[in-house]
Parts: C-alpha cells; sequence; structure tokens
C-alpha cells in the first residue's frame, strides 16, 4: 500500500437512488455520506461544511458509478460501453465478471473492477487501482464477516466464495 | 504655360505626392490608445482613472461563454472538455495574464515556490503545527482516504498533510465562483465560462483585437469546436465591437457620398479633368498634415486621422473656388491671382479656429490642430501655384449659365431687413432658455452605445462569474510596496464585515495574493524545526495505520520554508499567479497604490465609510464619475481655447478687410449660425458632447469661408454669380456628405454629421440675408 500500513476498513451503505445518482454513506470509522448527482459529487461530514467536487476528479466513484447503475439496471449495453467486460468462472455457480475501464483517464487511477458473485447474488467489488492499492468492497451478507484485521489474501478468499 | 511644362509640373507633383507617401507608409505609427484623446488629468482621482482606464484589472477581463450552437446538442462534458482545452491553450501565451476557468488549479503555485505555502496561507496565523493539530488533520486525511477524494488527495498527502494548497487554491479561486459541473465553470445557461485577463489594456482596441483573435483561434484549433460556439464579453471587447462598428458605418456612409460628391462636381464643372486635378490639393494636404505627424509626434492617434479628414473638409473649398471662378479664356493662374487675397485670408482664419486645439493641452488636440493647420495651408497654397497652372485653359465660364444668373437674381431680390439679426439672437436665446435635458453630455459612453443584448449578456455573465465592478475600485496608498500590502492586511477585516453585510458581494485586496513581508516572517517563525517537527509528527501518527517514513517531504518542506527569504512581488511576478498581483499594485509618484477590485456593490455609501478615518490612504474610486468630470475638464479646455480663437479671428478678419463694418458682416452669420446650430440641437433634446463641438467648429469654418466670399465686393454682377456657383457646390457637397453621416444610427456619426449640416445650411442662409446688398454699394 501507498500511504497505509494496513488496511482500513469502513462500513456503511451505497445506494442507487435512480438515474445516475447514488448515495455512498459510510457509519464507521466516521459519519460520511457523498452523493453523486449531475457529474458532481458532494461529499459531507458531520461538523464540516460540505465539500463538492467534479466527478471527473474522482474516478473511483466514476467507476462505481458506472458499474453499479449498469448491474442494478440490467443494462448491458451501458456496460459494454464503459468497460470492456470479461466473465470466468461459472455462470450457475461461483463467478468473476471483470471490468477494465475504456477510458484511458479513468483507467489511469482504476485499472480494474471486479465483482464476484455466487449465483444470483454479488458478493465483492474489489477496485484495483493504477498505483497497486485494492479496495475491496463486501457485499451484502458478507459485509459482516469482514475481519478485523483484513488481509488482501483473506478478503480475496472470501470473495471467491470459500467461507 | 505650354503643355511640356504643365506635364512636367503635374509629374514632379506626383513624385512628390508619391514620396510623401511613401515617408508616410515608413513613419506612420498608429495609436488606438484612447487615453492619448483625453485631456491631461488634473485631480488624483483623474490620474488614477487616466491610468486605469483601459489598464485596470477589471477594464482588462474578458468573459468567455462556450455553449452548443443551435443545431447541435453537446453533453456539459464535451463543453468542459473545451473550457480545459481552451484554458490549457492560454496559459503559457503571453498576452493573457490570467486565465481562470474553474478547475482547480494546483498549477497555480509555481513547483519552485511550494514550500510558500507555509509563509502564504493564513494557517499559521492561527494554528500552531503542533501535536494536536496534526493528529486531527492526520486524522481528516485518513477519512479522506476512505472516501471518493481519495485519489484527488493521496498525490499530495506525503508534502501537504494539512492541505495547504488547497487553502491557498480556494482562497485565490474568485470570491463567488459559478456552478462547476465536470470541473469547470458553468452558467444556468448550459455555457462553460471562462475568465481571461489579457495583457494589453482595455481600451486599446487594436492590442484587444490581437488578443480576441488569439482566443478564437486557440478555440478554432480544438477538436469538436465546430459545435460549440465561443462567445465573448466586456469592457475590451466592446471597444473591439464599438471601433468595428463605427469603422464599418462611416466606410458605407463614406463611399456612397463619395460617389454622390463626385457626381455633384461633374455636374458642376463638366470637366473630368478639372475634377480630378482638383483632388490634388486634397492629397497633398492629407499627406503633408500626416508627415507633419510623424516629424513632430512618435505615435499618430487613430482618432486624430478621423477628425482630421473630416476638418480637412474645409480645404475642398479652395479648388472648388479656382473652379467656379474661372472666366472664359482667362489662364487659371489670373483668376486665381484676383481670388487670392480673400482667399488667403479664409485660409488663414480657418487656421487661426484650428490653432485652438493646439492651446487645448490635449495630446490628441495638439496632433489634431498640426495635421488641420499644416494641411490647410499645404492646400490652400497648391491651389494657388501648383493647381492653377495644370487647368485647363478652355473651360466654360459658369457666369453663362443662364440658370445661375436666376438664383442669383433671387438672391439679390431677397428682402434682408436689419432686423434679421436681433430676430435669430433672440430666437437662440429662448430655445437655449427653454430647451429641455441637460445641456452638456459628460458620459463619453452614451456617443457609442453597445446593442442592447450585448449588454444583457455582460450583465448575465458578470453577475454569473461574479466578476470585478469596473466601475468601482478601492485605492490603498502608501510610500512603498509593503505598505499598501500592509494597509491591505489592516483592512481585510473590515472588508470581511462588509461582504457579510452585503454591502458587496466581494472585494478582492491585493493581499489575498501575497502578504507582507513582516507577515510572512511571523509565519516562518510559528514553523517548527525538523527535529521538533518530526517528534510532534510521530506523536501525532500514533495509532494511525500511515506509513512511518511517508511524510518526510512534509519534513523537509517545512525546512526549506523556514529558511526561505520572504517572498517579494518581483519574485512573485514570475508566477502565473503574479501577474494578478501586479495588475493591483502600481507605482505613481514616489508612492505606490494597491487596487482593490469590488463586484457587486450594493452599499456604495459604506464602500466609502471604509476609508473615512483613513486620511485619504484608503479610498473608493468610482470611475464612471472621475471619468465625468474629466470629459468636462475637456470641454473647458475647448471652449478656453476657442474663446480665444474667437478674438484672434475677429482681429485677423478686421485686419484683413482693414473695416470693422465689413467684418461685422463676416463674422455675425457665421457666430450667429454657429450658435443657431446650438439652439436648434438643443430644443431637439439633443445633449451637446465634444463631437459635437468639434463638428461645430467644421461648421463655422465653413461658414466663414461663405461669409467672407458673399460680402466681397467685386462690382461685377459675373463674378458675383460665379461666387454664388461655388459656394452652390460647396454647400451642396458639404449637405451631401455630412447630411449622409446625419442619417448614421451610431450616435457619434450622427452628432458630427447633423451638426455640420444645419451648421451649412444655417451659415449658407444667414450669409446670404447679412451679406450687404448689392444696391448698396
Amino acid at each position: 500500500m501507498r500511504v497505509l500500513e494496513r488496511p482500513l476498513v469502513v462500513s456503511g451503505e451505497l445506494a442507487w437512488l435512480g438515474g445516475d445518482r447514488l448515495q455512498r454513506r459510510v457509519d464507521h470509522p466516521q459519519q460520511e455520506t457523498a452523493t453523486i448527482a449531475d457529474g458532481e459529487v458532494t461529499q459531507q461530514r458531520t461538523g464540516k461544511s460540505p465539500r463538492h467536487f467534479s466527478l471527473s476528479r474522482a474516478p473511483q466513484l466514476q467507476v462505481l458509478l458506472d458499474s453499479f447503475v449498469a448491474l442494478l439496471s440490467g443494462d448491458a449495453g451501458r456496460l459494454q460501453q464503459a468497460f470492456e467486460v470479461r466473465l470466468s468462472g461459472d455462470p450457475a455457480s461461483t463467478w468473476t465478471l471483470t471490468l477494465l475501464p475504456r477510458d484511458a483517464k479513468v483507467a489511469k487511477t482504476v485499472a480494474s473492477i471486479a465483482i464476484d458473485g455466487v449465483g444470483k447474488q454479488s458478493l465483492c467489488m474489489r477496485m484495483q487501482e493504477a498505483d497497486g492499492d485494492l479496495a475491496i468492497d463486501l457485499l451484502g451478507t458478507l459485509a459482516a464477516k469482514m475481519p478485523v484485521q483484513p488481509t488482501r489474501e483473506a478478503l480475496q478468499a472470501l470473495c471467491q466464495g470459500m467461507h | 504655360m505650354r503643355a511640356g511644362a504643365r506635364a512636367t509640373l503635374l509629374i514632379v507633383w506626383l513624385l512628390a505626392l508619391a514620396g510623401l507617401g511613401w515617408l508616410v507608409a515608413q513613419r506612420l505609427k498608429v495609436s488606438t490608445d484612447l487615453r492619448s484623446f483625453m485631456p491631461a488629468p488634473t485631480t488624483p482621482d483623474q490620474r488614477l482613472l487616466m491610468e486605469q482606464v483601459g489598464d485596470g484589472p477589471g477594464s482588462r477581463l474578458l468573459l468567455l461563454a462556450i455553449s452548443q450552437r443551435p443545431d447541435t446538442r453537446l453533453a456539459d462534458a464535451q463543453l468542459a472538455a473545451l473550457s480545459q482545452g481552451l484554458a490549457s491553450a492560454l496559459h503559457n501565451d503571453k498576452r493573457y495574464s490570467q486565465v481562470l476557468n474553474g478547475s482547480f488549479d494546483l498549477g497555480a503555485l509555481d513547483p519552485s515556490l511550494l514550500p510558500y505555502r507555509y509563509l502564504l496561507s493564513p494557517t499559521l496565523d492561527t494554528q500552531p503545527l503542533d501535536e494536536a493539530y496534526l493528529a486531527d488533520q492526520l486524522q481528516q486525511r485518513l477519512d479522506d482516504l476512505s472516501s471518493p477524494a481519495a485519489s484527488l488527495l493521496k498525490g499530495l498527502l506525503p508534502s501537504d498533510p494539512t492541505l495547504e494548497v488547497l487553502k491557498l487554491a480556494e482562497r485565490w479561486t474568485p470570491a463567488k465562483s459559478p456552478e462547476v459541473r465536470e470541473g469547470v465553470w458553468f452558467s444556468p445557461q448550459h455555457e462553460a465560462l471562462l475568465l481571461v485577463q489579457t495583457t494589453a489594456a482595455g481600451f486599446d482596441p487594436d492590442a484587444q483585437q490581437l488578443a480576441i483573435d488569439g482566443i478564437r483561434h486557440a478555440f478554432e484549433a480544438l477538436p469538436d469546436s465546430t459545435a460549440a460556439k465561443l462567445e465573448f464579453s466586456g469592457p475590451g471587447y466592446f471597444s473591439v465591437v464599438v471601433g468595428a462598428q463605427t469603422r464599418q458605418q462611416a466606410d458605407w456612409i463614406g463611399r456612397i457620398s463619395t460617389v454622390g460628391f463626385i457626381a455633384l462636381l461633374l455636374l458642376a464643372y463638366r470637366s473630368l479633368s478639372s475634377l480630378l486635378l482638383s483632388a490634388l490639393p486634397i492629397a497633398s494636404a492629407a499627406l503633408a498634415g500626416i508627415v507633419a505627424l510623424t516629424l513632430a509626434f512618435p505615435e499618430v492617434h487613430g482618432i486624430t486621422l478621423a477628425f482630421g479628414f473630416t476638418l480637412l473638409g474645409v480645404a475642398q473649398e479652395y479648388p472648388i473656388r479656382v473652379l467656379s471662378h474661372r472666366r472664359a479664356g482667362e489662364d487659371a493662374v489670373q483668376s486665381v491671382r484676383a481670388l487670392w487675397p480673400l482667399l488667403l485670408t479664409a485660409i488663414a482664419s480657418a487656421c487661426i479656429a484650428y490653432l485652438a486645439f493646439y492651446a487645448s493641452g490635449v495630446n490628441g488636440l495638439k496632433q489634431l490642430a498640426v495635421f488641420t493647420i499644416v494641411g490647410l495651408l499645404v492646400a490652400g497654397f497648391s491651389t494657388r501655384y501648383l493647381l492653377s497652372r495644370l487647368l485647363p485653359v478652355r473651360v466654360r465660364d459658369v457666369a453663362q449659365m443662364r440658370w445661375l444668373a436666376r438664383a442669383r437674381d433671387f438672391v439679390d431680390r431677397l428682402p434682408r431687413p436689419r432686423w434679421i439679426p436681433v430676430l435669430v439672437a433672440l430666437a437662440i436665446a429662448l430655445m437655449l432658455a427653454f430647451a429641455p435635458g441637460p445641456f452638456w453630455q459628460n458620459n463619453l459612453a452614451a456617443l457609442t452605445p453597445l446593442p442592447q443584448d450585448m449588454l444583457q449578456r455582460d450583465a448575465r455573465l458578470r453577475e454569473a462569474l461574479g466578476a470585478p465592478d469596473v466601475r468601482y475600485l478601492l485605492v490603498l496608498q502608501a510610500p512603498t510596496e509593503q505598505g499598501v500590502l500592509a494597509l491591505s492586511e489592516k483592512l481585510q477585516p473590515q472588508v470581511d464585515a462588509l461582504v457579510a453585510k452585503h454591502a458587496v458581494d466581494a472585494l478582492e485586496l491585493p493581499s489575498r495574493y501575497l502578504p507582507t513581508v513582516a507577515l510572512q516572517r511571523q509565519r516562518q517563525q510559528k514553523l517548527p524545526d525538523r527535529a521538533t517537527l518530526r517528534h510532534v509528527l510521530s506523536e501525532a501518527l500514533q495509532g494511525l495505520p500511515f506509513r512511518p517514513d511517508l511524510f518526510q517531504p512534509f519534513l523537509d518542506d517545512v525546512e526549506t520554508a523556514r529558511q526561505l527569504p520572504p517572498l517579494t512581488p518581483e519574485q512573485y511576478a514570475r508566477t502565473p499567479l503574479g501577474q494578478r498581483l501586479a495588475a493591483m499594485l502600481v507605482q505613481r509618484d514616489g508612492h505606490w497604490l494597491g487596487l482593490g477590485t469590488v463586484s457587486g456593490v450594493h452599499d456604495v455609501a459604506a464602500l466609502q465609510a471604509l476609508g473615512e478615518s483613513t486620511n485619504g490612504a484608503v479610498r473608493l474610486l468610482d470611475l464612471k464619475a472621475a471619468s465625468e468630470s474629466l470629459v468636462a475638464v475637456y470641454r473647458t479646455r475647448i471652449l478656453q481655447a476657442l474663446l480665444a480663437a474667437t478674438i484672434l479671428l475677429v482681429l485677423t478678419i478686421t485686419l484683413a478687410l482693414r473695416s470693422l463694418r465689413r467684418a461685422w458682416h463676416v463674422l455675425a452669420p457665421m457666430t450667429l449660425a454657429t450658435f443657431l446650430v446650438l439652439a436648434v440641437e438643443r430644443m431637439a433634446g439633443i445633449e451637446i458632447s465634444l463631437f459635437h463641438l468639434v463638428a461645430l467648429i467644421l461648421a463655422g469654418g465653413l461658414g466663414l469661408h461663405y461669409a467672407l466670399f458673399f460680402e466681397r465686393d467685386t462690382g461685377d454682377p459675373a463674378e458675383q454669380r460665379r461666387t454664388l456657383h461655388a459656394t452652390l457646390v460647396c454647400v451642396l457637397s458639404a449637405l451631401l456628405v455630412f447630411g449622409m453621416l446625419a442619417w448614421a444610427t451610431i450616435p457619434v456619426l450622427r452628432a458630427i454629421g447633423l451638426t455640420v449640416s444645419l451648421g451649412v445650411a444655417f451659415h449658407f442662409c444667414l450669409s446670404i440675408l447679412m451679406a450687404p446688398h448689392a444696391s448698396e454699394d
């Protein structure tokens, strides 16, 4: 990891507000809400004035938005437009959907995104950043299984359904 | 003169003209800076105005809007890409001192100046770099890392954990920013907005044209720019538009009236060769006038040339008089000889009238005087000594024309009651007394108004961008540059209070960009040494997951900042933002001025109150009021010069005619006609501007000629008919040229056209009605 000694663990909720709007709420360790709407990100922390910046400055969010909206709305066209899509594994049991951003500017920050699932359920979202850092989202029921001292390997094992 | 000698003379003359033309092409440097056409300022505010008109930070701002063309659909992202492309294309161009499009730009701080962030940012004033502060900041950075802003900040983190660079970037973005979409400013009307500050002065239309062309080219070179349209606003753009509009209208009117003028002369003299030859004195006058200007002045003002050519219109009379006074079979030289004493009086008196301009003390008007006086003398003398030798011998005597004889009879039979002057004078007095509205027009901008939609767009963009007002400036004065910055720092809390009270939307002071050396030293002293900072940092990092060696660049930068010599405006001037500061700090007469730009003034009195207890060190400058007072001074100068010219004129005419009574017959109609024009225009609700005054002077010059020639007593009815013919041709040609101008839609052209046309008509009628009756003598 580039700047940290040990992984950073946060928990909260991701919500699709319809259209191109997404909300990312963090409850722990610090309250924070980030809302994407109309190409702008608004970041709100308790006791602080909100911070605004353009979506194009936060490629991770751009990727999150594109993949989430496409997956949740079942819009394969949109997914294909934003990413090069690869599917590995067995759609009926464990599978991994790998998304490579097509936009060169986005790819400079986010190298790839991998979604792991079992059957009809998505378990994990792994975002590989271009500088080597990795962000792993444990989704749904898996979120409760976040270890106290997570390691990259342990999380990857979790995601690939080896629980 | 034999044909051979005549041909030689013509060739020599043409060669001389070509030589003058070559000289002009070599030496003529035309300046378009309006300031050289303004009078020398007298009050401190006027002097500042002269420097700031066009040169102040506000007037050098161009407001740009990129929008989609009506027939296309462009997403915000595409417009934003165009905005970014344009901004980066203009960034390293010398013609622009600042380009802002809302994208948050770390590049604004030169990399070599990066360690200066601790001296420039106000953080240390209230907050030492101690353990508690660092721990809090590091915790916040940790939160940032898990937030969507992570990629924004990850690169900055090792050297700048307290984000001073971002604080500076925020401090330096305009106080009231438009909405940011796709990383750049957008207006509510789906336009990407940019602010460009030009290096060139705002009211230098040629330099502004170059700057605007540069932006257009940069824009057109961008991919996809064809689907979008780029619009401009701001004082610099307006000066270009007004100049182009005026020139365009003057050009087409000029073309039509030139054709009419040529047709009129052909009809009057039925000789193409006479017509062509009579153009030579005017051409010589114009060229000689310009050469004289290039010899006497380093730069010639564009307005001098425009006004000069207008005033030179008087000189067209000289060849016309000669042509009309030709007798059948008589050599042109002989005709001129008979005419010459009177022509010389006319030339001398016109020169004296124009000499008044020289006494005005305004550079542009001095140039005008040199140009017209040299031009008139050259036109007069070349008509007398050159043209007369070239004109064909065989001509038609206009005195033989039957309609002219009838016209002369009509004129001679007109009643000339002695009470006419009294009646006219009374009418003038009444009209002037009861005329509506203010007498003088002090607002120069009213003469070159901008299209309403352009003004609306400017107001809209200015509002959206929070761009500074061009009317008000807050002026800070101190003996030294640092003194101005110190004053600016001291004033900042009061200014903040005014903004909070909504007396003004924003007020940007110079210290916003650069603190005083003293304040930088204070901040420097608050920076801990390396050992202390390392210790404090390691304490603050306790329990946080950052890598231990991550913040080495931070330690290095703080250590560097401790050793740095404080930043001065000179060093700062080399950075992109330094230009911005340089525009706000000016040196004058051994002291320094800081110029605070003001946007959205709601309470002028509150702003004025800022300076009340400072003994003039801080004051609000109202550029509009200062410019109006300047125009009033200007007018006073011209009026004084005119008064002097009038006295000289009376003396000259009286001496030349050697009779007070004859001088009265010449000067009375001229004076009455001049005031009659003034009275009629005032009655029509027209406010009198400088341009009206200049036009009145031209009309006065023409009227003087009419009166001089009508007054001339030759005792020869044929000669009287020739005088009438010459005067009619002169009046008709002047009415044709200036009557056309009177139809222009641009007020400044209309002012000149209407005034001269009215003047010519009144001068003609009054000089006929007040001329001594043929039977009287």
